[in-house]
């Protein structure tokens, strides 16, 4: 009988035009935010690929000046020597050759690389740059934003397809199941079927099976179509084990809302109410809920302005300078190119540089760090608070899947700062130590690798929503489970 | 008769238990988000407000040195909030907060709050703008989407028509009563929020406040009532009440979520914006191989002459002036046309990303009651723009007022060995503190002519479409 009805069911749905419409407009969105997700991935390393050549030439000139100059030195006879100061083009050592003026004028950018399914949930991706500039520069201008992106478009969000599953998918489901018993029940089929060996329950989940079957079928296959399409590492079990468990996560948060479906049939009065109803839930779940979360944890635990970042550090930059640079000449601070040729305050200047940069971090380290600290009670809040909206669980869970979640980008982070003391004391201690720099000590500068956070870190981020949408998901089964035997057939 | 009808229409929504309870659900949040919105701005104005006047006080007390140091030192400008931004916050997240003028470079804004914030801020800001425009007509959907629907269903309707009421009565009845019922919560919102403006002192910002708000209200009553007449229209076209509703709430979800980001999208494809780091090695590359090919040393060396006869010398000895500060100044200049074509492409690239966003909203009322909403409210694009631009302004102009000085003062300068002029850091006063004036309310109107009458096409057609349906309006259940 179960069976009968199942596949009744499927063949209705089938038939009806309004269900086939919504599969083809499920299929043209979830489509359309593989492509556009697919852009922003494809920008990204549009953006990363050009900053990092644009300084590796840099570099790359500043050594092709080393080999010439080491050419001369060669043929010539003589000193390879150092570079004190920037000469006029073609006389003296070349710049190159002073790690001081290499490590400050050129930048290493680092790039965290985004995952297979990068594509699938933007998440702070967008605002959040994946590739960072590291020089002798303050520890400040790493992570000055550099997006260029239109705020009108990073305001309105990403069309990726984390948006279709937790924005639109709910908005489908609940259309074609809002109406499950109410409306069998309002055209006097209920009391018809239910005289048939059937219970009650056995209808409703079969009924659901046949709904949740075809369209979980369908966004799970145009899942993988999408992934076949704009996913990244295909060969590698990342993407897959990452896939797999964007699967679940959208099987899980769609029958969320099927259960929905079927809690408010069971409790719910005519077709026209429980429509009212779902779409009244549907708003408080994803929409007011979790703009109300994070207006909490903004209230609650504000952000120091930007503002007063930047103000902080200038206090500390003039402080530094009055201090430090009383004797010598800021002019040159500025103007490397104009400090004469063997001047020893050249050298002292770009001492007193490198110290001065040191003093603007250290005064302005712990106003950063309360930032982040800031930031990180932000994160926690939202992570105890997830638990009211499974559109938030989702989000988060999605952002952690595709790698675009703040605890990856914060791992990525702290290895660049890492890079940023490695990078900067390469050159100091050659500079300090007036280490002429030769051609083949380019490729010895230190290089930087992206070290993946363990797959099982990612798992145990993730778990905390997963479970929270199940747990959610079971109580919505249950609750019309018991209840459904108190169920009025017929219209009183 | 239309009276009767529509004290019946509202007496009867506001007795439904529903009514009591989504309206006061409503209200409430209503209340919270202009709370929020306002607390958040004043704070955030005062930041603004402390900040300038510190960072003006560091370029004044930055300590005796080059001029040209004290330029390089340079001076923020940090962005106003925007006169009402409480109620519409718009791009303020994501646009940046604080602009570095300096010596040689034109920067733009950095530092968007949205990256300090955890990344559930993309849900959106719950502030009194994005109620109104979300939650606002889902209430009028729920309350009107049974206005004919519901009565043909429970057989009400035949009798009303017996009376002698014309379709259009009915219409122009239940359409008052709805949108009394309706007022009667969003009025809540206008109280609170003109108490909120008497409180702040906001008319000294000069930004005709009071005409802001008046065509702001107007902008939302003309929204509400596409979605009042939509509903109508709707409930008297659909042969079931929740046939009408699913109808209603698609188009919702429609105009209010999905149109705004496959707007964006399109826009987007087809006026990319650049990435950063290709932006950036462009334009140093750029810069580097000089505007127009010729690199700046190679460029004053040939211009040399030329600039030094201007002053009736014919070698660095003769001249009148420091020749580092004409030099400093001539680079500078030399970069102005680099800086205008790539700041410019990437201004143009927002531009037409924003026309056609504009265009692309004719299809869903909620794109171009958006962007009015920012305009009025003065969290908009342009804004940002121009205060990027008065930004610009004043670095060319402090940076050409500095070297002018040091032309002058440092004209002793000129021989090798001389060492470097060092000024009284009194000389920066010559510099006037940043002070950014928008645009005026005139000029953001005619930018946004479009997006009125964008609303009042549609109010047009949700219009036609009631008349149109309420003529055609069976009594009788299929």
């Amino acid at each position: 009988m179960k069976r009968i009805i199942i596949s009744h069911e499927t063949r209705q749905l089938f038939r009806s035009g309004a269900f086939r419409s919504l599969l083809v407009l499920i299929a043209g969105a979830i489509a359309f935010a593989a492509w556009s997700g697919q852009r922003s991935i494809d920008r990204q390393v549009e953006g990363a690929n050009a900053a990092i050549a644009f300084e590796d030439s840099r570099r790359g000139r500043m050594r092709a000046d080393t080999e010439r100059y080491e050419a001369q030195v060669l043929a010539e006879g003589g000193e390879y020597q150092f570079a004190s100061a920037r000469h006029a083009p073609g006389a003296g050592p070349p710049q190159g050759t002073n790690a001081g003026a290499v490590g400050a004028e050129t930048s290493k950018y680092l790039t965290m690389p985004a995952t297979g399914l990068a594509s699938f949930s933007i998440g702070q991706s967008d605002i959040q740059l994946n590739y960072v500039p590291v020089s002798m520069n303050p520890t400040m201008n790493i992570t000055r934003n550099n997006e260029l992106e239109n705020p009108v478009n990073l305001m309105t969000g990403a069309f990726d397809i984390a948006f279709v599953v937790i924005f639109l998918l709910p908005i489908f489901v609940l259309a074609i199941s809002y109406d499950l018993l109410s409306s069998e029940k309002e055209r006097g089929t209920l009391a018809m079927i239910l005289a048939h060996p059937i219970s009650l329950r056995e209808l409703m989940a079969s009924k659901i099976i046949a709904r949740a079957g075809v369209l979980l079928a369908g966004v799970l296959l145009l899942g993988l179509l999408a992934l076949f399409a704009v996913g990244a590492n295909l060969g590698s079990t990342d993407t897959w084990a990452r896939f797999g468990l964007w699967m679940s996560a959208t099987l899980v948060y769609t029958l969320f809302w099927f259960a929905m479906s079927v809690l408010v049939n069971v409790y719910g009065k005519n077709s026209a109410a429980n429509g009212i109803a779902l779409a009244g839930t549907w708003l408080a779940l994803v929409v007011v809920v979790p703009t109300l979360v994070s207006l909490l944890a903004t209230t609650i635990y504000p952000a120091p302005s930007r503002m007063e970042l930047t103000t902080a550090a200038r206090e500390a930059q003039t402080a530094a300078e009055k201090n430090y640079m009383a004797r010598l000449d800021e002019y040159y601070y500025d103007h490397l190119e104009f400090v004469p040729e063997g001047d020893e305050r050249a050298m002292d200047f770009l001492t007193v540089a490198m110290s001065n940069r040191n003093a603007i971090d250290k005064a302005v380290r712990p106003l950063y760090d309360e930032f982040q600290a800031q930031l990180n009670r932000q994160e926690s809040l939202v992570q105890r608070f997830q638990f009211i909206s499974p559109a938030i669980m989702m989000q988060l869970a999605l952002n952690e899947i595709s790698g675009t979640s703040a605890d990856r980008y914060e791992h990525f982070l702290g290895q660049v700062y890492a890079f940023h003391e490695e990078w900067g004391e390469y050159f100091t201690v050659r500079f300090l130590q007036r280490y002429p720099l030769k051609p083949a000590d380019y490729d010895q500068f230190p290089a930087f690798e992206y070290r993946e956070e363990p797959f099982g870190t990612v798992l145990m981020r993730l778990l905390p929503s997963l479970l929270g949408m199940l747990v959610l998901l079971f109580g919505a089964i249950l609750i019309p489970f018991l209840t459904l035997r108190r169920y009025q057939v017929a219209t009183s | 008769m239309i009276a009767s009808i529509a004290r019946k229409e509202f007496s009867e929504i506001v007795r439904d238990g529903r009514f009591k309870w989504t309206a006061g659900i409503m209200a409430l949040l209503l209340l919270t988000a202009l709370a929020a919105g306002y607390q958040k701005y004043s704070a955030h104005m005062d930041i603004q407000r402390l900040s300038q006047d510190q960072t003006n006080a560091q370029w004044l007390n930055q300590g005796d040195k080059n001029p040209h140091s004290g330029a390089h030192y340079g001076n923020y400008a940090f962005k106003p909030a925007g006169p009402l931004a409480f109620f519409d916050n718009g791009i303020n997240n994501y646009a940046g907060t604080a602009l570095f003028m300096e010596a040689h470079k034109q920067n733009f804004a950095v530092g968007r709050p949205a990256t300090d914030q955890s990344s559930i801020g993309r849900f959106g800001d719950l502030s009194g703008a994005m109620i109104l425009q979300l939650l606002m007509p889902l209430l009028i959907i729920f309350l009107g989407f049974t206005a004919f629907s519901g009565e043909r269903e429970s057989g009400t309707l035949r009798q009303v028509m017996s009376m002698g009421v014309s379709n259009r009565q009915l219409l122009w009845g239940k359409a008052l009563g709805i949108g009394v019922a309706v007022l009667l919560v969003v009025g809540i919102c206008a109280l609170a929020g003109g108490v909120a403006l008497s409180l702040a002192d906001l008319s000294a910002d000069n930004e005709s406040l009071g005409a802001r708000v008046a065509l702001l209200s107007a902008s939302y009553l003309l929204y509400g009532a596409v979605f009042l007449f939509l509903t109508l229209a709707v409930s008297a076209w659909a042969k079931t009440a929740r046939t009408a509703l699913m109808v209603l709430v698609g188009f919702w979800a429609f105009a209010g979520f999905l149109a705004p980001k496959a707007a964006v999208e399109i826009s987007k494809a087809v006026h990319p914006t650049p990435a950063f780091g290709k932006w950036m090695a462009d334009m140093r590359s750029h810069q580097m191989r000089g505007f127009d090919g010729v690199p700046p040393f190679v460029r004053f060396e040939q211009e040399a002459a030329d600039i030094f006869a201007q002053y009736g010398a014919s070698s660095v000895a003769e001249l009148p002036v420091y020749v580092g500060a004409l030099r400093l100044q001539k680079f500078e200049e030399y970069d102005f046309p680099v800086f205008e074509e790539h700041y410019g492409r990437l201004r143009d690239s927002y531009m037409n990303q924003r026309r056609l966003q504009d265009r692309v909203g004719i299809a869903a009322p909620t794109l171009p009651l958006r962007s009015l909403s920012m305009a009025l409210s003065g969290t908009d694009l342009i804004r940002h723009i121009n205060f990027a631009d008065a930004a610009e302004a004043y670095r060319r102009d402090m940076v050409l007022k500095v070297n002018n000085y040091l032309a002058t003062a440092a004209s002793s300068f000129n021989t090798p060995g001389s060492g470097t002029f060092v000024a009284d850091e009194a000389v920066f006063a010559m510099v006037p503190p940043f002070e950014f004036k928008s645009q005026g309310l005139g000029a953001t109107l005619s930018e946004h002519a479009g997006n009125f009458i964008a609303l009042l096409l549609w109010l047009c057609l949700s219009l036609a479409l009631a008349l149109w349906a309420v003529r055609r309006l069976s009594v009788e259940e299929d």
